[in-house]
């Protein structure tokens, strides 16, 4: 693999805060066993350096890992249940129904050969060994590197305990923990350091050489000289008022040095620390103003100055400089001990959640939909909106724990729009259960009724349509009793899917009237788009084409006066699929490929797949077979890095058509079939007549026996296997039918072995002991042993019954010396 | 190959022929360097005295390394003093106390007997059809 292969791996690395000090060794022994074990834990005591060392490994390893290295934060979430989310979330894995992420994940990592770094699960330790022995178990492509307190304890871990940098000793002066603070000392302005190497080496000795207590120490060394420093930590150790005598040694080293280091803070550094133990992960200065400060002991004139102090004293971490702060874990948890202390936790907590609450309808409330904004300016906001999903769910877990349901449903409201958009809403459901399980006596009826729609959306998103409807018309007959807003205009649009779904089209379009007017009365654009939309489907079911383009037109037209590029998106493939009706492809083809670019603009993976599969079929319609293959695979690829399998599936279908097309019948057999085992593993149902007409021309041409073997094939082989080859096909223009031919296995290498070793293989086809062949060699058995073990290693063998196989086929048993 | 027996196993009375001693320590070396073991590493030792000790005393020899073995009776405390003193990165135990002594030095790996021999091979699951479909699709009778 070249160095322009490295340059390509995708990864979410953060870019190292300064520079990594010592650990050589380690980082190099590391790198080699990520490739050669399936799960390294590294283990050790808050501060003892495990994130950086594993964040080292994870980029020097990336060139063996094509399909990406990701980091996965753990301590940012608090609940077990989400760590699927998390992992997910990060390697682009989207909800096909909710509740069945996990199922995404397995089809997205299953041949992937990727790195994925599980930083911090202590908390979530459990959840985290039965995830991961899961996923090596199923999925033969992923390897884990774990950084946590406490091992996994599950089959094949390695845990490699991280010890504290090497201490100094009258031979090695300069040895890894003096280097980190005199490096860090000096970045932090100090002068003075190398002229007091004597002190420094007892500080180091005196911490441990803990890379958090060094890094700790040396912030305050442009004030304190090394000396003061080691005399004053000294003392603590015997004055520790926090924590757990009984702890190990390094922890109580370490809670030393942190109780030190925040008692030198001033009063308002101290209470700003502990108020930002309250954010899930990255802030920026403006929420933390809004959260923390209360015009009382903390100002929000004086949040800057505060918080940048707490950057100097590396207690608060200022990654990339973007203007966004986080918290270490030792010391988040450090701080929150501290405001549980202060007894601000509660009050700060609900501060969180309303500030949050707010923040989030600033962003994203469902009016932003009709603003009339230009879309950079709502793409915008709804980046920021994305970005506040982990103090999202800290924020609901406070409204549930306090009992708040108007705060949190506002927020599960409004984060809805934002999960909808990217097709993931199975935390949703999950939000909203448990805050309408509250008390909900206190609550506008009105309220209730918007969440109930909020969790029927992603309730028929989940297919569980009876509860759905149930709860759905509730919610809509209760919106009308009072003044519209966009969420009742919302609401219709779920009931409607779930009418049609439910095929009661009279309650339907009883609905549709209903919602048509109230949109049309309130200028509510965004729900009219939607009525023309479903005006549209329902036509097109009727073949009422002339009218389904009508009602087409006049969506696109009120997508292009809203701006909203979702809108616009969804009238464009709506009006491709009525061409593609009427026959016009040249039509559907312009259509599809206009909403493209907007799909991809919005990261809507699926839509996007979705899109591309339907490019593919029209393109195939126009015998554009090229164009054909590039978006089927396309749509495939996604599918396959979403952990869609209805994706997949279409895609397979897709696939079949464009054989087809190329009259290549046996190759359609085999797409069809595959997508056939797929769609009724995942218990969904098809289009059989399209299936059926498709066998019947097969048996006619190929003959019955034929179809059934290609059927039962393509039935059993794995769905990628059957498109890669189908697309080989497609692109070689059906040319070449029949299997491709097997690639022949790699050549061993055995001209790696030196003289010796091949003598050594070649005594062992005799089946000497050690013994034997040392004394026909004239050397030592331990030395016979050594070179048994070098021939095993350099031909990845792990029996010596291997080598003398091995070694008796390359003629070495004839070999003398 | 000669049936020479190298080892009677005092507490099982098992025994270890030289071909077994030579096949095991062989497969060992090769996952005591996996383990990052090299030409003058220091690889403490704690087992009870048997076929598995001689088994790994002489696979750190063939790794290049210098064994050390560490009496399994002596206490926490002198255990983690003599862990520290030898620096090493490596353990071979299955000693409770010998685990816990290996906490607070600069052991980064501890190897159990079963690491010694090859692999666990990881089971694969060959389908698309994962565990929770088939729970499913049972439990809705279809």
């Amino acid at each position: 693999m070249g160095p322009h292969m490295m340059a390509q791996v995708p990864h979410n690395l953060p870019a190292e805060p300064n520079r990594f000090v010592g650990r050589a060794r380690d980082v190099a022994e590391l790198s080699a066993l990520v490739h050669e074990e399936r799960v390294i834990t590294l283990s050790g005591v808050g501060g003892i350096g495990k994130t950086r060392l594993a964040l080292r490994v994870a980029a020097r390893a990336m060139p063996g890992f094509p399909d990406g290295v990701w980091l996965v934060e753990l301590a940012r979430i608090s609940r077990p249940a989400l760590v699927v989310n998390e992992l997910a979330e990060v390697l682009g894995v989207r909800d096909e129904t909710p509740g069945r992420l996990l199922d995404g994940l397995r089809v997205r990592l299953r041949a992937a050969r990727t790195l994925i770094v599980l930083d911090n699960c202590e908390h979530l330790v459990e959840r985290c060994a039965e995830l991961v022995a899961e996923l090596i178990a199923e999925c033969p492509g992923p390897a884990f590197l774990l950084t946590s307190r406490e091992p996994l304890r599950i089959p094949g871990e390695l845990v490699w305990r991280v010890p504290p940098l090497e201490l100094p000793d009258d031979h090695h002066p300069d040895a890894e923990s003096v280097l980190l603070f005199v490096e860090r000392a000096l970045a932090a302005g100090a002068r003075g350091v190398p002229g007091s190497m004597d002190d420094v080496v007892r500080l180091c000795r005196a911490l441990d050489g803990l890379p958090l207590a060094l890094e700790l120490a040396a912030a305050r060394t442009s004030l304190l000289s090394p000396g003061r420093i080691a005399d004053r930590i000294g003392d603590r150790f015997r004055l520790l008022t926090t924590g757990d005598r009984t702890a190990p040694a390094r922890q109580r080293t370490l809670l030393a040095t942190v109780e030190w280091s925040h008692d030198l803070l001033t009063p308002g550094e101290r209470v700003l620390l502990r108020r930002l133990s309250v954010f899930a992960g990255l802030f920026d200065l403006e929420l933390a103003e809004r959260v923390c400060a209360d015009g009382g002991i903390l100002r929000g004139a004086e949040l800057l100055d505060l918080l940048s102090a707490l950057v100097d004293k590396s207690l608060v971490l200022h990654p990339g400089a973007a203007g966004r702060y986080r918290l270490l874990e030792t010391i988040k948890q450090y701080a929150a001990e501290r405001l549980e202390e202060a007894g601000e936790a509660a009050q700060l907590r609900d501060r969180h959640l309303r500030v949050i609450c707010e923040e989030l309808e600033q962003c994203y409330g469902a009016d932003s939909l009709n603003r009339g904004m230009p879309w950079a300016a709502i793409k915008q906001a709804f980046t920021r909106g994305r970005s506040l999903l982990d103090d999202c769910r800290a924020a609901v877990d406070r409204a549930v724990e306090s009992g708040q349901p108007v705060l949190g449903l506002r927020l599960a409201s409004t984060a809805l729009a934002i999960q909808a958009v990217r097709g993931d809403l199975g935390e949703s459901v999950g939000w909203h259960e448990r805050l309408l399980a509250l008390d909900l006596s206190g609550m506008p009826p009105e309220l209730v009724a918007v969440a109930n729609g909020g969790l029927a959306y992603g309730l028929e998103l989940g297919d569980e349509l009876a509860r759905a409807e149930e709860l759905i018309v509730r919610a809509v007959e209760e919106q009308k009793r009072h003044p519209y807003t966009h969420w009742l205009g919302i609401n219709y649009c779920v009931a409607l899917t779930v009418f049609f779904r439910r095929g009661k089209s009279k309650e339907a379009l009883a609905y549709l009237d209903e919602l048509e007017a109230a949109a049309t009365d309130h200028d509510d654009l965004f729900n009219l788009a939607t009525v023309r939309i479903a005006q549209l489907n329902l036509a097109l079911f009727q073949g009422r084409l002339r009218q389904a383009q009508r009602y087409g037109e006049e969506a696109l037209a009120i997508a292009r006066k809203t701006g909203h590029h979702w809108t616009l998106a969804r009238a464009l493939t709506h009006l491709g699929a009525v061409a593609e009706a009427a026959g016009d492809l040249e039509t559907a083809m312009f259509h599809h490929a206009s909403a493209l670019p907007l799909l991809a603009d919005m990261d809507n993976r699926i839509e996007l797949a979705r899109c591309h599969t339907k490019i593919a079929r029209v393109a195939a319609g126009l015998r554009d077979f090229a164009t054909a293959g590039e978006h089927v695979a396309a749509g495939l690829a996604l599918s396959m890095q979403t952990g869609q399998r209805r994706g997949i599936v279409r895609a397979l279908m897709a696939l079949s058509a464009l054989a087809r097309a190329q009259d290549d019948i046996e190759g359609a057999v085999s797409a069809a079939a595959a997508a056939t085992a797929l769609r009724e593993a995942i218990g969904q149902f098809g289009a059989p007549g399209r299936v059926q007409e498709l066998l019947a021309l097969a048996r006619a041409r190929l003959g019955e026996g034929r179809v059934a073997l290609l059927w039962a094939q393509g039935m059993k082989q794995m769905p990628e296997e059957v498109a890669a080859r189908a697309l080989d096909r497609a692109r070689s223009g059906a040319a070449a039918p029949g299997p491709a031919g097997s690639s022949a296995l790699p050549g061993l290498r055995y001209d790696g072995l030196t003289g010796r070793e091949r003598q050594v293989a070649g005594l062992l086809t005799r089946g000497m002991s050690n013994r034997a062949i040392a004394l026909e060699l004239v050397i030592s058995p331990a030395t016979v042993a050594r070179h048994v073990a070098n021939i095993m290693e350099k031909l990845g063998f792990d029996s010596r019954a291997q080598i003398a196989v091995w070694a008796a086929k390359h003629g070495m048993d004839a070999e003398r010396t | 190959m000669d049936e020479r027996i190298v080892m009677v196993d005092p507490d099982t009375g098992l025994k270890l022929t030289e071909e077994q001693l030579d096949e095991r320590s062989a497969m060992a070396t090769v996952q005591l360097r996996r383990r990052g073991v090299r030409a003058g590493d220091t690889v403490l030792i704690c087992l009870p005295v048997g076929a598995d000790l001689m088994i790994a005393t002489d696979a750190v020899i063939a790794a290049g390394g210098v064994a050390c073995p560490l009496p399994a009776d002596l206490d926490v405390d002198t255990l983690r003093s003599r862990i520290r003193e030898s620096g090493a990165r490596v353990l071979i135990s299955e000693a409770p106390r010998a685990l816990e002594a290996a906490d607070e030095t600069r052991v980064r790996i501890v190897m159990g007997v079963a690491d010694l021999g090859a692999l666990p091979p990881y089971p694969i699951r060959r389908d698309f059809c994962t565990q929770s479909d088939r729970i499913e699709r049972r439990s809705s009778g279809d």
